[in-house]
């Protein structure tokens, strides 16, 4: 039978527009996260369902602990716990998010790591279930968790040097189209940089510029590898 | 039979060929050779990793005390639910520590979805926990939604809910064939697939794939329900309870079953919550957390539901767990389709959107919990960052906590009644 996909109807019967800005029906955890974390917190931002704050990345265990253990806030389940990379000169953000049946919104607390050095408290002693997650933003995005004991890789394999989701790792097949051509400082020529095989064939042949088809392009005075 | 001292080791042959190979290079005047290097000391013996350990916990897994030994169970098992490393340390048939080793199915698929417009996203997480496609893309159109600021419209909500409860019977029902066939029952996989084949035909005539739907969009659904559908449905709903009740027959009470699932792998609650273990599991556990009600998405504040837990968290309460959840899904489907509106099924979105700079979290409660997405836009047309949080991967975690002191051979039994799926796993 034929998939027939209706007529549009008006566009006044469509998807109405719902609005970002009204605040979440949880004005009572706004209201004790300012009076218990009234150091610590920055930006409180409530999205329909979700409470959200940033916090120093040097504080986060402790942090983390009140919201756990604080019986008025009772967050007792931690539902995720991602890295994100705001980019080169910019910052990590570790964001977890925490479940609670006292209140009926997600809560989101944004930690900010430094990208030069890469460190932050590890929760595992809180969550086991934190290792997972842990290992994983060691592998994609580099950041150090101090305390945990089981810090290594998880997808890629332990010889590997990269991280992978770094934004500055560019795809390869993106390259041409990236702004920066194709240069990845963070990929290391032991693990996938195809460079040393073509400077071998070229050693080989006796070409020692074979392995370089840039060489000589206006942009071969940048760091390109590829 | 002559008895040993427990004291004397018998040595290794292994031992004694190096060493015999040792003696004749020295007497050679050769080097030895596997000179004694400081990061490997005490691990001669074990040959694996190939490396000096990383961490704590891969010392304490990779040393081996008198009588224990590693045994690598996959990566190509053909009971690993796809492929995956279960590193075993054994005593004899008795399991002192487990070590899961990950990333065999790693394709970067967050990775690839930063580079994807917000559409195409959709079509990405497909293959990720293969075995619930729909709740897959349930997620990531949540938070898309919201990042955007449209709503679906009513009668998309309704179809979305009815697709994803068909696809968790399914999902719940192979569970049990799995289950069961890691214990040596070959038959009861087979009634799965039949069952599971009649859903995917329904769920085939209302979204044209059998497998990788690609079903939602942002705003909506791709296609209305049709007559097909709608037939295909009113005919596996007159049996399905029948074909479920033969299932239960088959399993339920069987003896081998019982004795192999009931105090096997148990969770308390508080050990569930704090490994990340949500879902059946965790309701097994006798946790009532069920996003559905806990944080109600979609029309589910509109239906009629009660968070089903048992008491015991073993094998067994998951077991259950699934058989109770899948009538359950068969009741919210009745629900379903009486209140089922009429209208659009999707809201006007063009094909790119670029949504506002912002954040947004969207979770919904898939066959295996908690399943996640958070996405960053920072208002260009493919996410900024898009995170996802699957409930396999983070499942798998309790195999360590439950599986020491327990034999090896029922290890995979356990693991299946945890349902993990590698696609999910490794994303």
């Amino acid at each position: 039978m034929a998939h027939v996909r209706r007529p549009r109807p008006a566009a006044h019967a469509l998807g109405r527009r719902r609005s970002l800005s009204s605040p979440a029906a949880a004005g009572a955890l706004v209201r004790i996260l300012t009076e218990r974390f009234a150091d610590d917190l920055r930006d409180l931002w409530t999205d329909e369902d979700t409470v959200e704050f940033q916090i120093d990345g040097a504080r986060n265990v402790e942090v983390l602990t009140a919201l756990r253990d604080d019986p008025d806030l009772a967050f007792f389940m931690l539902a995720d716990e991602a890295a994100v990379d705001y980019g080169v000169g910019a910052h990590f953000e570790v964001v977890y998010h925490l479940f609670s049946w006292q209140h009926p919104a997600w809560l989101r607390v944004r930690a900010r790591v430094d990208r030069s050095d890469p460190r932050i408290g590890t929760i595992t002693h809180l969550w086991e279930g934190a290792m997972f997650h842990e290992r994983e933003a060691y592998d994609m995005m580099g950041i150090i968790f101090e305390g945990n004991r089981d810090l290594r890789r998880i997808y890629m394999s332990p010889d590997y040097r990269s991280f992978p989701q770094r934004k500055d790792f560019i795809l390869p097949d993106d390259a041409a189209d990236s702004p920066a051509h194709g240069v990845n400082p963070l990929e290391r020529p032991e693990t996938w940089d195809l460079s040393r095989f073509r400077d071998a064939a070229g050693a080989a042949a006796g070409t020692p510029d074979a392995g370089t088809p840039d060489a000589g392009t206006p942009d071969a005075g940048k760091s390109r590898r590829r | 039979m002559t008895k040993t001292d427990p004291e004397v080791r018998i040595p290794d042959p292994i031992d004694l060929d190096r060493a015999e190979e040792d003696r004749l290079r020295a007497a050679a005047g050769l080097a030895p050779v596997r000179p004694e290097r400081p990061e490997y000391a005490g691990f001669e013996q074990v040959g694996i990793p190939d490396r000096p350990p990383e961490t704590a916990r891969e010392m304490e897994v990779y040393s081996l005390a008198e009588g224990e030994m590693l045994l690598n169970m996959g990566p190509q098992h053909p009971s690993t639910h796809g492929v995956m490393r279960l590193l075993v340390k054994i005593r004899g048939e008795v399991i002192v520590d487990i070590d899961p080793v990950l990333g065999y199915l790693h394709r970067g698929i967050e990775k690839l979805c930063e580079n994807a417009t917000y559409t195409t996203v959709l079509t990405y997480v497909d293959p990720m926990d293969y075995l619930s496609t729909m709740h897959n893309e349930h997620a990531p159109a949540i938070a898309f939604e919201k990042l955007y600021g449209v709503r679906a419209p009513k009668r998309a909500e309704y179809i979305r809910a009815l697709v994803v409860e068909l696809n968790r019977i399914f999902s719940h029902g192979l569970m049990m064939g799995f289950l069961a066939l890691d214990m040596g029952g070959l038959t009861p996989i087979l009634y799965s697939f039949i069952n599971r084949d009649e859903i995917v035909d329904m769920l085939s005539a209302i979204s044209g794939q059998r497998m990788l739907f690609n079903f939602f969009r942002v705003g909506g659904v791709n296609f209305d329900v049709n007559d097909e559908f709608i037939s295909r449905l009113g005919t596996w709903r007159s049996h399905v309870l029948e074909n479920i009740e033969m299932n239960e027959w088959m399993i339920t009470e069987n003896e081998i079953f019982t004795a192999r699932t009931k105090g096997m792998g148990t969770l308390t609650g508080q050990e569930a919550i704090s490994l990340g273990v949500t879902g059946p599991n965790l309701r097994a556990s006798g946790v009532p957390f069920d996003v559905r009600k806990a944080h109600p998405y979609s029309i589910y504040p509109e239906l009629e539901l009660e968070v089903i837990t048992q008491e015991s968290g073993d094998s067994y309460a998951r077991y259950l767990q699934r058989i109770a959840e899948i009538k359950q899904s068969i009741h919210l489907i009745d629900q379903i389709v009486d209140k089922m509106p009429h209208g659009p099924v999707q809201a006007q979105v063009p094909g790119i959107i670029r949504p506002k700079p912002g954040r947004a979290y969207g979770a919904v409660e898939s066959p295996r919990g908690l399943y996640s997405v958070y996405a960053i836009s920072d208002g260009g047309p493919n996410p900024y960052r898009f995170r996802m949080r699957d409930p396999s991967f983070i499942s798998l975690q309790a195999m360590p906590k439950v599986m020491p002191g327990r034999l090896v051979a029922d290890t995979m039994a356990v693991m299946a009644s945890f349902d993990p799926v590698m696609g999910g796993v490794d994303k």
